[in-house]
């Protein structure tokens, strides 16, 4: 029985008990309107206990807008809205214009029903502001939208490897008659500087070789004339190198693989080397690592090692056993192979099928700068011989010479990745004196052979400028469901993507600006910066515009067309008319009992 | 009044002669005194007042040798009948007086009256000299200002070496002291005298020695000097009321010290070292090598400069004579030494040697090498390289060795230019019991020889009328003969190479003929000295030619060793079999550690600066990271004082955390570690997977088996 039947059946029996309680009482003079007093009172109870709706069609007029005020306000602007609702989220904003109604999210305006569209004024709101306001038509005129000086887009680097270059690139408005210098600062030295025209929009790149490792802040200057007219910072990450594991297999001792080893061995890396002295005799050499028998590939031996750079006459002429073990380590366990060619310039063996090569014609070529693949810096000069790869289709040029033959070309072979390179005399640039060039070349051709290594989490930022105002999104991906996630002192809950079960998402809003750190239980300490709230302020200002824009695009309104909208509600009826009935009820019977 | 009014006008027009002359003179005197002042005070350094002085000198002389102010009305008329002819020769008229006049005169002075009065007072060629006056003025202003830029670059210069001696910034002084004295005694060599300064930052001389006086305000117990971090100086009591503190040091090694009163620090001052180079010495005559031929004179002079930043000690020439040849090679040395005395101890010398080589016993066929040898005031040494001269041997020459073995391919006249020389040298014998006739005679004869010999070697260059044998008289170019311009077979004949001419058809090389080429000039001046009845200048050239003869001889040669091998025997057995059994694969196992990084404190100390700029606090861990990198900037100030002893003092006041960091001591730290790390070597590095719990290996075999 619910309380509906309860009540009505308990009035009923009320209502019986005392029409009956009026008729035996000894004075009937006005027993009618008693009677109809108590009915009255026990209605007005029942009514009372009871919910009482009842259905209506109501018009809606599609003309309540409400008026969001953001950064970048033209205070001017207000006039034209003044008979409008303000509503604001910044509470800047609210102290200079007091009418305005500071709101701690977009949220609350959306649950407002009576507004139908949104105008916004200033430099609109972000995407994941504009998301809440589920899909809500908002006005935003993009022409008053002033032009801004200054970086208006930047990349860098964030995480970088000891030794390699720090790259820097952007563009820069600059509409005054001013030349503008940027200037890239590390440890309180300039260490690369552009000069920016007047008005231009131009790109500028501004790179370095960070010296220390750990988390490092650069910082990018914007100076004009004696004025520093932006001030930015530029966290990086530099994280030491792990060594590699590198197997040498060679048809002849050579000096090329001699200085390799020699270069490799000093930095810590392990490297085993096979080179055959004989028929079926080999030299073999074990640095960084245990001794082992080389004499045969077997998939055990090849899953030690990250890179293996082999003779291309050793690697053809492996025998099946060998060569079956080999492709497979490559391409279903992604080992990487660095193969030196000969003078054999196309075979049908899988390791050089891709690499057709060609002979330069005449004698004793002239040396030859080489190039390395993006860089605009030039490698020393250097003997390169007479081969060379001609290009294809579905391989990449890892170093060309100045006159663009191809000296290294890296493919994908399965999981692995295959390196070429008829290159076989870098040692001269070692004896030279030139390490540097030595060094960067080799490392760009094992970087780029070498298996990648298996990792538990790997962590990364999802919001583009994270900083204080805003909630930053992390993106962690791992295998196993992560526990106890620590942002700094705090746990955070992660959500699992319902796509990509790999994937967690982590929102959390910073209390401080600076180096963060994030770290799930049993896993390792990972850094993020969060930037002040005056950080990139133009790039920010940019990225609500463009928000703004994308989001007025996908939710297009006609805006004179104001239709009207049926609908039908249930309306409560207010209760307060059966009090008033109980208490006419109740006077009408206190008065007849005392005065008449 | 007519000719009063014109006596007027006449005086007006003088006055403005006379007022613009004298305004020419004062500008003539100031552009005149202006010039001299701005050529002056760049050479002697005079004072303004000279100049004031230089001023009204030049005026006065100008105003009294011009005397402007004497020119007399008439001048002024005459002046004006040359100028305006509508004066009609005739404004002296207004100066004589009206008795004076007749009646023509009268009547023509009434007509020009009025054409006086409309003359103007001025006239462009008074202000001529103005304007001259004018422009010299500005050329003089011009000259001054570009002195005065010059002078003042030049002592800005001055100023900025003599502050950079100084110190930069001003040095902060323990409170404890009231005065400093350190008395810099420069060591002997430098030949410099004592000097005094009340700065504790040093700059001397390598071996200076330096005392400190130091002079507190209250009485101390101890005062200390620390150097580099390690040494320590005790300064000694003067006074009883230890108030007067003393110590003397000398100093040889860059660095840096504080200062040390009871316990209490001072800041870091600079010891900078000026270091004494090694003398200079530049040989400017003779050559490196030089070769003496056979009757030229048996001299060499030797021209050197020798400099040395404080003074030059000594300088002298080691020479050593070899004499023989082969293995019977001897050697004597000698010490020469330079006329100049160095008791001077100059910082410059030009010194010159005439070194007779008959005096050092050498004869021909013998060498000399010699070296100069310069010490400085610090008996610090230089030498230079090894210079050689040579005396050909004549009789080297002569010998019939190189004709009489082997296989001689050349014609048998080459033996004539000996047998010319052997007669040359045979008729300067005769000269005094011959007649000059015959003299005379016998040295055409040997002439005419010498002509027929000069003609017999030409033959071998394809040479064949006298005329085109001395290759300096080339006159008759064809392709600069007028009459062959535009003839393209001349040009044609002179640049194209012509495999089938005689000259080249030979067996001779380029190079081999070149020579022959020489040797025939010398012959042709051989000659001309003969013909001259000069024979004993002859003689050199005859010389000469004789030895590119036999130059040309001994390059017909060569000389193949007779060598030897005895291989070991083979064993018949083993060979052709292939086999390796017995041959053991060499395995080598070693483990190379990664060199430790020196400045790893350094580059740890790089992010606890980023974060001291954010947060000002330090923990425990973080200071000694700091104390390490401090240790290792210490050891560089110490070697390098001048760059790193500011990053040395903010890094000492960072880790004292008396007050709050500053961003800037900060910023000078972080500048000097940048200095001090060098950019690493990239080295291979391998990528990271990406966790997807198999999905992209999942994809690559459906992949696979799709493409099958």
């Amino acid at each position: 029985m619910n309380w509906n039947t309860g009540v009505i059946i308990t009035c009923i029996l009320l209502a019986f008990f005392v029409v009956w309680k009026e008729y035996a009482r000894g004075n009937k003079a006005r027993l009618l309107q008693r009677i109809i007093a108590v009915v009255a009172v026990v209605v007005a109870i029942a009514c009372i206990a009871l919910p009482i709706t009842y259905h209506a069609d109501i018009a809606k007029q599609d003309n309540s807008e409400a008026v969001l005020l953001t950064e970048g306000l033209n205070t001017d602007s207000l006039n034209l809205y003044s008979a409008e609702k303000l509503f604001t989220l910044n509470k800047d904003i609210k102290n200079t214009i007091h009418k305005a109604v500071l709101l701690n999210n977009v949220d609350d305006l959306v649950n407002d029903f009576k507004i139908s569209r949104l105008r916004i004024l200033g430099n609109g709101l972000y995407a994941e502001d504009l998301q809440q306001l589920n899909h809500l038509p908002v006005i935003f005129n993009l022409n008053q939208v002033p032009v801004y000086d200054g970086i208006t887009t930047i990349s860098w680097n964030e995480k970088l490897k000891i030794g390699e270059e720090l790259n820097i690139q952007g563009s820069f408005r600059n509409s005054s008659a001013k030349k503008i210098k940027l200037i890239l600062k590390g440890l309180s030295t300039g260490l690369d500087s552009i000069s920016i025209g007047t008005d231009t929009l131009s790109s500028f790149n501004l790179s370095t070789i960070p010296k220390s490792a750990g988390n490092n802040i650069y910082r990018l200057l914007a100076i004009a004339g004696t004025d520093t007219i932006e001030r930015e910072t530029i966290p990086v990450q530099i994280e030491p190198v792990k060594p590699l594991k590198v197997l040498i297999l060679t048809a002849s001792p050579d000096f090329e693989i001699r200085f390799l080893k020699n270069w490799l061995s000093e930095k810590g890396y392990s490297i085993a080397v096979r080179s055959a002295i004989s028929k079926d005799k080999f030299n073999k050499e074990f640095i960084n690592m245990q001794q082992f028998s080389l004499d045969h590939l077997s998939a055990s031996l090849l899953g030690h090692f990250d890179v293996l750079i082999g003779d291309l006459a050793v690697l053809k002429t492996l025998n099946g056993a060998d060569a079956a073990v080999l492709q497979q380590a490559v391409t279903q366990k992604g080992l990487g192979v660095v193969i030196r060619a000969d003078s054999t310039q196309r075979s049908n063996s899988w390791l050089q099928r891709d690499f057709p090569s060609d002979r330069l014609a005449g004698k004793d070529p002239l040396p030859v700068s080489l190039i390395s693949q993006g860089k605009t810096v030039k490698f020393a000069k250097l003997n390169a011989g007479m081969v060379y790869i001609s290009s294809q289709n579905n391989t990449q040029s890892l170093v060309s010479d100045e006159h663009g033959r191809i000296l290294a070309a890296s493919i994908l072979a399965g999981a692995g990745k295959l390196v070429f390179t008829p290159l076989n005399n870098t040692f001269s640039w070692v004896l030279n004196g030139n390490k540097n060039d030595y060094a960067n070349l080799w490392s760009l051709l094992i970087t780029k052979a070498a298996r990648a290594t298996p990792v538990a989490e790997h962590w990364s930022i999802l919001s583009a400028i994270p900083s204080l105002s805003n909630p930053v999104q992390l993106q962690l991906e791992t295998a196993t469901n992560p526990s106890s996630i620590k942002i700094g002192e705090a746990d955070i809950a992660p959500l699992q993507n319902s796509l990509m079960p790999f994937e967690w998402r982590v929102s959390y809003r910073p209390q401080v600006s600076g180096w963060q750190s994030v770290k799930q239980a049993n896993g390792l300490l990972n850094w993020f910066y969060i930037y002040k709230d005056d950080d990139w302020k133009i790039i920010r200002t940019l990225r609500r515009l463009a928000d703004t824009k994308a989001y007025i695009t996908k939710n297009a309104i006609s805006l004179n067309v104001t239709k009207q909208i049926h609908e039908k509600i249930t309306i409560a009826v207010s209760k307060i008319y059966f009090y008033v009935l109980l208490l006419i009820a109740f006077v009408y019977l206190w008065v007849e009992a005392k005065f008449l | 009044m007519d000719k009063r009014t014109g006596l007027y006008k006449i005086g007006a027009i003088r006055k403005w002669y006379i007022g613009s002359q004298l305004i020419a003179d004062v500008l003539f005197a100031v552009a005149f005194s202006v010039i001299v002042s701005a050529l002056v005070t760049d050479v002697f350094r005079a004072s303004e007042l000279w100049v004031l002085l230089l001023f009204v000198l030049s005026m006065l002389i100008l105003l009294f040798v011009r005397k402007s102010w004497m020119v007399k009305d008439g001048v002024i008329s005459n002046f004006l009948d040359q100028h305006y002819p509508e004066l009609e020769e005739s404004s002296s008229l207004v100066l004589k007086s009206g008795d004076e006049l007749n009646l023509l005169e009268r009547l023509q002075l009434a007509k020009v009256e009025g054409y006086l009065q409309q003359i103007p007072q001025s006239h462009p060629s008074f202000l001529k000299r103005i304007k001259l006056a004018l422009l010299l003025l500005i050329v003089a202003l011009g000259i001054n200002w570009l002195a005065r830029k010059h002078h003042s670059l030049v002592s800005i210069a001055n100023h900025l070496a003599i502050s950079s001696e100084k110190s930069k910034v001003p040095e902060i002084i323990l409170p404890e002291i009231s005065a400093v004295n350190v008395t810099v005694n420069p060591p002997a060599y430098t030949g410099k005298t004592k000097r005094e300064q009340d700065k504790f930052t040093l700059n001397v001389e390598d071996g200076a020695t330096v005392t400190w006086k130091i002079t507190t305000n209250v009485a101390v117990k101890q005062v200390l000097l620390l150097f580099n971090d390690k040494e320590i100086i005790t300064l000694k009591s003067l006074s009883t009321g230890k108030i007067q503190w003393q110590a003397q040091k000398q100093i040889t090694k860059p660095g840096f010290y504080q200062v040390n009163v009871d316990g209490k620090l001072s800041d870091l001052y600079q010891v900078q070292v000026i270091t004494d180079q090694p003398p200079v010495i530049h040989i400017k005559s003779p050559k490196q090598y030089t070769y003496i031929d056979a009757g030229e004179a048996r001299k060499i002079s030797i021209d050197a400069a020798i400099n040395d930043d404080y003074g030059v000690g000594n300088a002298l020439i080691f020479a050593t004579v070899a004499k023989g040849s082969g293995e019977a090679v001897k050697f004597k040395e000698y010490k020469l030494d330079f006329s100049t005395s160095f008791s001077g101890h100059q910082s410059q010398y030009n010194l010159q040697k005439l070194v007779n080589l008959q005096t050092l016993d050498m004869e021909p066929g013998d060498e000399l090498y010699f070296y100069i040898q310069a010490t400085d005031t610090r008996q610090q040494q230089s030498r230079t390289d090894v210079y050689t001269v040579s005396i050909q041997d004549t009789a080297q020459l002569l010998s019939m060795d190189g004709m009489l073995s082997g296989v001689n391919q050349k014609p048998e006249f080459f033996r004539s230019e000996r047998q010319i020389i052997l007669d040359t040298e045979k008729l300067l014998k005769d000269k005094d019991s011959v007649s000059t006739q015959k003299f005379n005679n016998r040295s055409n004869d040997l002439g005419v020889d010498q002509k027929l010999l000069r003609l017999r070697y030409g033959k071998f260059l394809g040479e064949e009328s006298e005329s085109d044998i001395n290759p300096a008289d080339e006159k008759n170019d064809p392709v600069g003969d007028i009459n062959n311009y535009g003839n393209a077979a001349v040009i044609l004949d002179k640049y194209t190479d012509k495999h089938d001419n005689a000259e080249d058809a030979q067996f001779f090389d380029p190079e081999l003929k070149k020579q022959l080429k020489a040797t025939l000039t010398e012959m042709w001046k051989a000659e001309l000295q003969l013909r001259l009845y000069k024979p004993q200048e002859a003689l050199p050239f005859e010389y000469k030619a004789l030895r590119l003869l036999k130059d040309l001889q001994q390059k017909s040669r060569m000389y193949v060793a007779k060598t030897s091998y005895n291989p070991p025997p083979l064993k018949l057995e083993k060979r052709l079999s292939g086999d390796l059994s017995k041959i053991t694969e060499p395995a080598y196992k070693q483990d190379i550690k990664p060199g430790t990084d020196q400045f790893e404190n350094l580059k740890k100390a790089v992010a606890i600066l980023e974060q001291l700029k954010v947060k000002p606090q330090l923990n425990e861990l973080d200071e000694h990271v700091l104390a390490l990198a401090n240790q290792q900037i210490s050891l560089k100030a110490s070697a390098q004082p001048g760059i790193y002893l500011s990053a040395l003092s903010a890094m000492r006041r960072i880790l004292s955390k008396q007050a709050n960091v500053k961003l800037y001591d900060i910023a000078l730290v972080e500048r000097a570690i940048q200095k001090t790390l060098s950019p690493p070597q990239k080295t291979p590095a391998s990528t990271q997977n990406s966790i997807d719990m198999g999905l992209s290996q999942e994809y690559y075999k459906n992949l696979n088996r799709l493409n099958r």
